[in-house]
């Protein structure tokens, strides 16, 4: 396939074009703003033989190439965010030209609107709470070899049932720890937890969760964070941002 | 940065999964006219799925 098409990065009100001139986007290209009534689309032009939707399925299962264009989107969205309140779209919106994107914007219109109003003086923090649990840590001490079978599946049913109820007792430290921190942010929202195999990290992860907390609201909400990491072993809590508010990024598109 | 008091667990904005969990899962869904599929929240579960396989094969730690 080729030609190319138009790459939307995020709705904003109206922002100054020279402003977003020297950003560059994806691929090293210039952004524009198109106007969409009193919204305003940043896109730049994207080449079908990536963004077609055949190579783009393609190319969203390559992790370097993923990779890349999730630094090369978010670089945008971030930029912008500075400048002014911006509603990031999901990666990979590609329209056939710069109007039908405005189209689809304008379309949405009253929901964008709305969403702005919510992300104003905003920002997005992310917390991720690890389960170091002792129970787990800690080396079972080696038992005698079980005396007889009727003893191996008494040892094997206790030691299930003690899993279960971890595993219980561990979603519910987590639901206690989002809705604490809720009461210090605006909005939050619950990602899912993250794969050891991607992230790297070998510990359970039990919360993955956003904040959306006001940029005058950031030292309560860290202090709610602090308290929280100190309560727990090291490296038990991580705390990311400030990102732009992707996680709150939503219209209704009824 | 900031900061009005040190944080001991704060990260830089540097983990890919993180962003990951962000522009693919995350952010308005507005159906485009050439990638009509990403509308689909489920693509985004196969797509992670084919790239956590990537990342056990390639056998990266």
């Amino acid at each position: 396939m080729t030609g190319s098409a138009t790459y939307l990065y995020a709705v904003t009100r109206r922002v100054d074009g020279a402003a977003v001139a020297p950003l560059r986007g994806i691929g090293g290209a210039p952004l524009r703003v198109v106007e969409a009534g009193e919204l305003a689309c940043v896109v730049s032009t994207v080449g079908l033989d990536e963004f077609g939707e055949e190579p783009l399925e393609r190319n969203l299962a390559d992790l370097a190439w993923l990779a890349r264009v999730a630094r090369e989107h978010d670089a945008v969205v971030q930029a912008l965010a500075e400048l002014t309140t911006t509603v990031p779209l999901r990666l990979g919106a590609v329209y056939v030209d710069d109007g039908s994107a405005a189209v689809r914007v304008a379309r949405l219109r009253e929901a964008a609107r709305a969403t702005l109003d919510v992300l104003d003086g905003r920002e997005e923090w992310g917390v991720k709470v690890y389960a170091v649990h002792p129970t787990a840590a800690a080396p079972t001490a080696p038992a005698d070899p079980p005396s007889s079978g009727l003893e191996y599946l008494r040892r094997r049913r206790g030691e299930l049932a003690r899993r279960a109820v971890d595993a219980h007792a561990l979603a519910d430290d987590a639901d206690a720890v989002f809705e604490d921190l809720r009461t210090v942010a605006v909005l939050a929202r619950r990602h899912r937890p993250q794969d050891p195999a991607l992230s790297g990290v070998k510990q359970p992860m039990l919360l993955n969760a956003a904040f959306l907390v006001g940029r005058d609201g950031r030292p309560e909400f860290h202090h709610a964070v602090d308290l929280l990491a100190q309560s727990r072993p090291d490296g038990a809590v991580v705390l990311t941002g400030p990102w732009p508010p992707y996680s709150f990024a939503t219209l209704d598109d009824a | 940065m900031s900061e009005s008091f040190e944080l001991a667990v704060i990260e830089n904005r540097n983990s890919l999964v993180d962003l990951l969990d962000r522009v693919l899962a995350t952010g308005v869904v507005l159906s485009g006219d050439v990638t009509l599929c990403l509308a689909g929240v489920d693509l985004v579960t196969v797509k992670l799925r084919a790239l956590i396989t990537t990342v056990r094969e390639g056998g990266d730690g």
